[in-house]
């Protein structure tokens, strides 16, 4: 069979074609193993401890841990329940930024606008809102089963206490944003919480016009209340989350029913 | 032995250790007193709020054993025989705002009661209300000023 | 130091690939700190932390759909609502602050974040570790869970049961 100038012109195309696909495949292959260095799935040991190794975001974690730790039973996951919370509160929070005003005048508007006007301004502000309250209960759930299974024991004296720190931030960053909707419910809240404060000897009152810039709960409260609720709280609050996470890892991980004297010391894993 | 040896030949301190000693003083101190400025600086200075001095309208215009509120002030001015006063609305237990009531004032939050004085009758609260001075300005009309508390029973007479 | 034995306590046997190297002396048991109770991090913790991620930003958008968070009227200072409430964690604070203002308001906070850090300077002894409600700490579970259940019966009455002037009312009638 001859070889017609046609069938030579189709088979350069083809060529070509071929040539273009398997060079995007190549580069794209470059750029992601540029960016994953050990595969998509990694099965082997090797790669899974790469995986987890060489990830800014999960190198947290260790590249092993013990099967009873990961036991939901013995956990109930508060602690990555809590993250979490503290994770979706600070994505909703900051989007609720772009149409919050800590103003006296403006801040209740905002709020009907959020519910009404702006699109899923709802679904933010109740997911904001329901966060918050279930961060406060899971972390006292957390610090609960800490406790019952006596976790706070050596060498974890000090990731309790970062633990107790937690709880008392969370706290506040609940109570901050309570007054930010500048409703009835928010005003009368503050009133209350900061005048039981006032009652403290000596530094109570100085310490409730501190927080309320002023006598009475009203625009200067409103901004200093933002300002610690959106900037310094959350600040302090990952430092710690932080601390605590990391503190895990030079504890030898959680908790353990064999845990001995010898072992649990100054793990490094 | 050698020790003591030693410690008649040197000073307790040697110039090292003082003068580590000395610069960590001095990071120290300097960092104290960056931490007080700026505590300093949160320390609310100015007042943004309402003015707190207020007038209440002309004094003659009172009649004996009236107690007129000032909703917005949070004041509420009572004339009696024995003079003018100027009673805080703001319920000391919880910073409620209190009402007037028969037997004197009542606050609605956690039902703290005071009399025609705004001393404790019952309730929660711990203290009676505020008394805020009184004077009388030029033109005949009642000054209130509310930076200035005085002890209760403290009327104005006009 | 551990004291090694090095004399062959087994001889090599030549059909298996593994054969006992040494003899270590101590006074526990180390099977649980083996490799063997070890796991991947990929994918075994990173599944479940996904699952729950995914399990709790689910519940939260089913609940933004269906509860409104509140919003009352805009803020007067001129009219208190009756009775003025905290936030419902500090609502048993403030259930011990309508007995005692300083014991409810400042005393008994500063009392229990005290005795909370001093906790594990307090308790040291390494027992009962690492096991939900081990029967040797009994006595510690047992003072902590009246501690809960106290703020959490506070805190239920505070919510539910205090009506206008912080009188006692009940929440079905």
């Amino acid at each position: 069979m001859p070889i017609t100038a046609e069938m030579r012109e189709t088979a350069r195309g083809k060529m070509h074609a071929e040539s273009f696909s398997s060079r995007f495949k190549v580069f794209w292959k470059n750029v992601y193993r540029s960016l994953f260095r050990y595969g998509r799935m990694p099965r082997d040991a090797e790669g899974q401890s790469y995986a987890v190794f060489n990830n800014l975001f999960l190198h947290i974690h260790p590249v092993k841990v013990s099967k009873h730790s990961l036991k939901f039973t013995y956990t109930l996951g508060l602690g990555v329940i809590a993250t979490i919370l503290f994770l979706i509160l600070t994505f909703t929070g900051i989007w609720l930024m772009f149409y919050y005003f800590p103003s006296a005048t403006e801040a209740y508007n905002r709020m009907l606008d959020l519910r009404s006007s702006v699109d899923f301004g709802f679904v933010l502000r109740n997911v904001h809102k329901w966060a918050a309250e279930a961060m406060v209960a899971v972390v006292i759930l957390h610090m609960a089963r800490v406790f019952f299974t006596g976790a706070y024991k050596p060498p974890r004296e000090f990731n309790w206490i970062v633990g107790v720190i937690l709880l008392l931030l969370t706290l506040m960053l609940s109570f901050t944003g309570y007054l930010l909707p500048w409703d009835q419910l928010a005003f009368w809240a503050i009133t209350v919480g900061t005048s039981i404060a006032s009652y403290a000897p000596v530094l109570g009152e100085p310490l409730r016009k501190f927080l309320l810039g002023g006598d009475t709960v009203g625009q200067e409260a409103l901004v200093r209340f933002y300002v610690l609720h959106v900037v310094i709280l959350p600040g302090l609050m990952s430092i710690f989350i932080a601390i605590h996470f990391w503190r895990i890892r030079k504890d030898s991980g959680l908790s353990h029913p064999n845990e001995n004297g010898s072992s649990a010391r100054g793990g490094a894993t | 032995m050698r020790k003591k040896q030693n410690r008649t030949q040197q000073p307790e301190i040697d110039r090292r250790t003082f003068l580590t000693a000395l610069g960590w003083s001095g990071v120290g101190l300097s960092g104290l007193i960056a931490a007080l400025g700026n505590l300093l600086y949160l320390k609310p200075a100015v007042e943004y709020g309402p003015p707190t001095r207020i007038r209440g309208g002309k004094a003659k215009d009172y009649q004996e054993g009236i107690k007129e509120v000032l909703e917005n002030e949070r004041v509420i001015i009572v004339r009696e025989k024995r003079g003018f006063a100027a009673i805080s609305s703001t319920c000391t237990h919880l910073g409620c705002t209190v009402r007037a009531s028969d037997a004197g004032f009542e606050c609605p939050c956690h039902g703290s009661q005071f009399d025609n004085d705004g001393f404790v009758t019952g309730g929660p609260a711990p203290r009676p209300l505020d008394w805020y001075q009184v004077s009388l300005a030029p033109n005949g009309e009642l000054e209130i000023d509310k930076s200035v508390k005085v002890p209760p029973e403290t009327y104005f007479k006009v | 130091m551990r004291e090694v034995n090095t004399k062959e306590v087994f001889p090599k046997n030549s059909n298996k690939t593994y054969g006992l190297m040494e003899l270590v002396k101590g006074t526990k048991p180390t099977v649980g700190l083996q490799p063997d109770d070890m796991v991947f991090t990929w994918p075994h913790l990173l599944i479940r932390e996904l699952v729950l991620f995914v399990v709790v930003a689910g519940l939260l958008l089913v609940a933004a759909f269906l509860f409104d968070a509140p919003l009352e009227e805009v803020a007067n200072p001129n009219h208190p609502p009756n009775p003025a409430k905290a936030p419902w964690y500090f609502l048993g604070l403030q259930e011990l602050v309508s007995y005692s203002a300083f014991a409810g308001g400042v005393l008994i906070p500063t009392l229990i974040v005290v005795a909370l850090i001093l906790i594990p300077f307090i308790d040291r002894k390494r027992i009962g570790v690492g096991v939900w409600f081990a029967k040797q700490r009994a006595f510690a579970n047992g003072l902590f869970f009246t501690f809960l259940l106290v703020m959490l019966v506070l805190i239920i009455i505070g919510t539910f049961f205090r009506g206008p002037n912080w009188d006692f009312v009940v929440p079905w009638e």
